[in-house]
């Protein structure tokens, strides 16, 4: 009987399995992982960012600047960046408040104007402070606004991956994008963006990808614009989560004074 | 060496025709290598300093070729109807491919910064399609109150847009081209109905030109070529009257076009616009030796009787005379090596090979084809010839001794022509634009008018300021400099707008003071201005910044948008920056310095002025020494070098006189017309030569020259100066002006040689003692 009810418990197991592996998540399931994996991990989070600029040229600029995020309820987060480098720059600082149904809000302070403008810019999918990132890249692109489709199973860098393509429902910058997810992670390893003209024209990579307080995080990511030539590259250091940030942190008090705590002057 | 070569060929002459037509068959499969060029930048080596330098601009400032598309409604662009078709269209125009959508410019792709309710709103002019009035008003008030884009996007009478179309690369420039005509073609005109029937549109912009350009030259070559070719047939049929005679000539013109053209692809030089001309100059100049060859062969065959004694006799007699015509016009052409313009040198060079060609295959070719021309048949022709007559016969020896008679009058004449001439080159204006290769009803001049007429300009020049360091031009002084320089260029007419880093800084500032008209300024802190350009890359496109601004703002570029590309007008602007830069020197280490295609234009204009004349003294040199060679006297060769001497300044001075710019196909006739004016003078001094020799009175002599002699100059000049015509109904300038131009100078060149020489040659001394051996 014993004996019996084991070979029962194991084959209902053994079928599970089987069902589980016949039946691979959605792919739906998997970009919803993925959008939390990737842009809502932890509760909040703080970063010193390094964020290289590299004109078709070769030329680089380099921008150091401190980020701070916040998830503030139902998919909304708020974002507080802070410039180091270059010199002439230092102070300005941009808070960002991110909901995926609207364009998001931006307020940045011009210290040699003593100037706080709200930016009201055309859209999401606008350059993210100048790089090759959208705003869309950094704080995630609503689920709602593609279709998506699993296409394959592929090894990135002998990492197995789901491969799935988005096809945008409105307009946007791209009309394909093929994206491998990391099946362990559900960090994107490698995406590919079309645009109108069908053409490959926008390729992220995330070259380094480790354990953060145990959160796996993409600490240095790369935009190739194929197209253009010129490429954005971001290196992610002294990453915390959950470190406690507050909403007044993301306020325009402190987009003129810069809450120490968090943020070092140089 | 003259011996074995005529003796070889007439004995072997299967050998010889096999060979040549294994060599013309190696030569002609080097045709489907050809390549079309058609890039004026190509009028300068890839070295030369400015090329590079402008190289260098379009990398470091990420400039790429522009198609510009203008939308013009005399009843006003700014309307609905209208407004929603350009804004689907501008998004169909995106997706072409090779279109680089990211930088293309227009009311539709292009974001106005403006401020309101405190909020500082980047967006694109036609986010929204306006739909009421209201909108629409606000549209135009967005529009025309951003001076950044009147002039560029939107002429300041509201009744025209364009659509500036960067591209990925050159050769894509047709079919995008294409494509975005039949896009605009769907939009515009699918519904006769709607108020937009008013709209026009126009293509315009250097890569169309171009195309446009490489596909005319084809034209050129297949239908305009042809024809010249079928004219000298005719001319020499004409002349001889006879197929047998005549069809061995036209073979070794065509074996030598293929060589020539062959041994040009060989090398790997491009089809340029001027070597596309070597086809019709080579035609009528190597049929020049066949022509004296075939007429002395006629003659001299009735009496003879026998095809290779006729032939071995006519060419040992002509070989000398032949050489010589040959080598002086080969260095004519070949003179153009030191123009410095490398489309030019190729194309001198290869018609100088050609000729030596052509002259080569006289002596082997053509006595070899001789041959296998039947006795009987050569007999029942030549002896049935009639003599020479017509108005030629009549009117040539009363020319001769009018010229002898009047030898004063015609002198003081020659010598008027010469001061008129030189009034006229002292008046010549040296002007080039390539826009202007196109006829005037031709459509890309058409939109070249009409976007001139409603925009800034489709001329771009563009202006480097150079600092030393990184964040050079963020300094306030800097900035301000730029400022005042776009405003004094600005007051240039020629100068229809100006756009640098300069205008965003203040664009900005302005905005974000609430649009206070104090604030239209560059702000005179430097980390402001930094902090208001960094406030532009991370709010607009991070693009936009880059075609003003290099990497580490160390080099900003100023885009000057002319109305015109004359070259003449490019210098005055620089002029007009040079007294500005006097007036107001730039901040300590400011460098500037131009760029752009109008510009490089300019510098190869300049380069021709210079090389050209280079040319002109070279080879007139050269010819000079020749003459003196070949006619054994110093007073003879100087005599030889008179009459192309008058043609050339007394046409050149009509130029001036009329008004007509010196450009570059009319700079390149000098040296070509000298290098085959002086066979006229060739012919008629070498027979004077052997007269005087003889000890031939004067008038005598002048006499007998106006018989066989002069009618032989005479056909030549007939036949070159008609076998150029066809070319004035060629579809682009560059070739009409040549065919003119050129059939100008025959005829001038031929007429100072009738009238001059025997004028002056009743002048010359007694020969001397001394006998120098005949020449021909």
């Amino acid at each position: 009987m014993h004996t019996m009810k084991t070979q029962i418990v194991l084959l209902r197991v053994g079928l599970g399995l089987a069902s589980a592996m016949a039946h691979p998540p959605s792919a739906d399931e998997i970009a919803t992982k993925s959008l939390q994996a990737f842009h809502y991990a932890g509760q909040d989070m703080s970063a010193r960012v390094v964020m290289t600029l590299v004109s078709k040229g070769g030329q680089q600029r380099v921008r150091e600047l401190t980020l701070l995020r916040r998830n503030s309820g139902e998919d909304r987060q708020k974002y507080f960046l802070y410039f180091h480098r270059p010199a002439e720059v230092r102070g300005t600082a941009l808070l960002v408040s991110t909901e995926p149904a609207r364009d998001a809000d931006r307020w940045l302070f011009v210290p040699a104007l003593n100037l706080v403008q709200r930016i009201a810019a055309r859209d999401a999918e606008s350059s993210f402070v100048g790089s090759d990132f959208s705003y869309q890249d950094v704080s995630g692109r609503p689920l709602e606004a593609d279709t998506r489709t699993l296409l394959r199973e592929e090894a990135v860098e002998g990492k197995p991956c789901y491969v799935m393509e988005s096809v945008p429902k409105g307009r946007a910058s791209f009309t394909r994008k093929l994206s491998w997810i990391d099946r362990a992670t559900f960090l994107p390893l490698k995406e590919e963006f079309y645009d109108a003209q069908r053409e490959l024209f926008k390729v992220f990579t995330a070259d380094k990808v480790r354990e953060v307080d145990g959160l796996p995080t993409a600490t240095r990511r790369t935009m190739k614009n194929v197209k253009r030539g010129h490429s954005t590259e971001v290196v992610f250091q002294q990453i915390k989560y959950n470190v406690g940030l507050t909403e007044d942190v993301f306020t325009e008090r402190s987009l003129r004074r810069p809450p120490g705590q968090w943020i070092s002057g140089d | 060496m003259k011996n074995a070569l005529i003796d070889y060929s007439i004995r072997n002459p299967k050998t010889v025709v096999s060979l040549t037509l294994l060599m013309t068959a190696l030569f002609a499969v080097q045709f489907p290598k050809a390549r079309i060029d058609t890039d004026p930048e190509n009028m300068l080596a890839a070295q030369q300093l400015d090329r590079v330098f402008y190289r260098q601009v379009k990398q470091e400032f990420g400039i790429r070729d522009l198609l510009v598309v203008g939308l013009v409604d005399e009843g006003g662009i700014l309307e609905t109807p209208t407004l929603e078709k350009l804004a689907r269209a501008a998004e169909q125009v995106l997706a072409i491919p090779g279109v680089v959508a990211e930088d293309v410019v227009s009311l539709a792709t292009s974001d106005n910064i403006t401020a309101s309710e405190g909020t500082l709103v980047v967006r694109r002019f036609l986010d929204n399609v306006p739909r009421t009035h209201e909108a629409l008003a606000q549209l135009r008030q967005a529009v025309f109150g951003n001076s950044f884009f009147v002039g560029k996007i939107i002429s300041a009478d509201g009744k025209a847009t364009a659509l500036y179309v960067p591209i990925q690369s050159k050769d894509l420039s047709h079919s995008i081209a294409g494509r975005i005509e039949e896009i605009l073609e769907e939009e515009f005109r699918a519904s006769a109905s709607d108020t937009s029937n008013g709209v026009r549109f126009f293509i315009a912009g250097l890569p169309v030109a171009e195309e446009t350009f490489g596909h005319e030259m084809f034209v050129q070559m297949a239908v305009v070529g042809p024809a010249t070719g079928m004219l000298l047939f005719l001319l020499l049929w004409l002349l001889f009257r006879r197929w047998t005679l005549i069809l061995p000539a036209m073979g070794l013109m065509m074996v030598t076009i293929i060589w020539t053209m062959g041994a040009m692809i060989w090398l790997g030089y491009t089809v340029h616009i001027m070597s596309s001309m070597t086809p019709i100059f080579l035609m009528p100049i190597a049929v020049l030796d066949s022509v004296h060859v075939l007429s002395w062969f006629s003659d001299r065959y009735p009496r003879l009787r026998d095809r290779r004694q006729t032939i071995a006799a006519v060419l040992r007699d002509l070989w000398r005379p032949c050489l010589f015509t040959s080598v002086t016009s080969a260095v004519g052409f070949a003179s153009l090596a030191l123009a410095g313009i490398p489309p030019v040198q190729v194309f001198g060079v290869n018609i100088a090979f050609g000729i030596m060609v052509a002259w080569l295959l006289t002596f082997t070719l053509l006595p070899a084809s001789l041959t296998f021309i039947r006795e009987i048949t050569l007999s029942r022709h030549l002896a049935a010839r009639a003599e020479v007559s017509g108005t030629s016969a009549r009117f040539l020896p009363a020319l001769g001794s009018f010229a002898f008679r009047r030898a004063k009058w015609v002198i003081a004449g020659a010598t008027l022509l010469i001061a008129v001439g030189v009034i006229g080159i002292w008046q010549i204006r040296v002007n080039d634009n390539p826009v202007r290769w196109f006829k005037a009803n031709h459509p890309i001049r058409v939109a070249d008018r009409v976007l001139n007429e409603h925009f800034g300009g489709t001329y771009e020049a563009y202006l480097v300021v150079e600092g030393g360091q990184p964040d050079d031009i963020k300094r306030p002084e800097v900035m301000s400099y730029l400022a005042r320089l776009q405003q004094a260029l600005e007051r240039h007419p020629r100068v229809g707008k100006t756009s640098s880093v300069a205008d965003i800084v203040k664009r900005i500032n302005f905005v974000l003071h609430g649009e206070q008209g104090a604030f239209d300024a560059v702000p005179d802190d430097q980390a402001a201005i930094a902090q208001i350009l960094f406030l532009f890359s991370i709010s607009g496109d991070p693009n936009d910044l880059d075609n003003f601004l290099n990497a580490d703002a160390s080099k900003a570029n100023v885009w000057v948008q002319m109305k015109s590309g004359d070259n003449r007008d490019m210098s005055a602007v620089e002029a007009a920056l040079a007294a500005f830069m006097r007036e107001q020197p730039p901040p300590e280490g400011l460098q500037l310095r131009w760029s752009g295609l109008t510009y490089i234009n300019r510098i190869w204009q300049g380069l021709m002025v210079s090389g050209m004349l280079r040319a002109v003294l070279g080879s007139f040199a050269v010819v000079f020494v020749l003459m003196v060679a070949l006619l054994r006297s110093l007073r003879l060769g100087v005599l030889a070098m008179l009459p192309l001497t008058v043609a050339i300044v007394f046409c050149y001075g009509l130029l001036g006189l009329f008004g007509k710019d010196y450009d570059m196909p009319i700079a390149v006739c000098s040296t070509l017309s000298l290098g085959l004016s002086v066979d006229f003078a060739i012919h008629f001094l070498t027979k004077l030569h052997a007269l005087r020799r003889q000890g031939t009175d004067a008038a005598r002599a002048n006499q007998e020259m106006f018989g066989e002699t002069v009618r032989a100059v005479w056909r030549n000049a007939i036949v070159i100066t008609l076998t150029f015509l066809p070319l004035t109904f060629a579809p682009l300038t560059p070739y009409v002006t040549v065919g003119l131009f050129f059939a100008t100078l025959m005829v001038g060149s031929a007429a100072a040689t009738l009238l001059l020489l025997p004028a002056f040659a009743r002048f010359l001394p007694k020969p001397t003692g001394s006998n120098p051996q005949p020449v021909s």
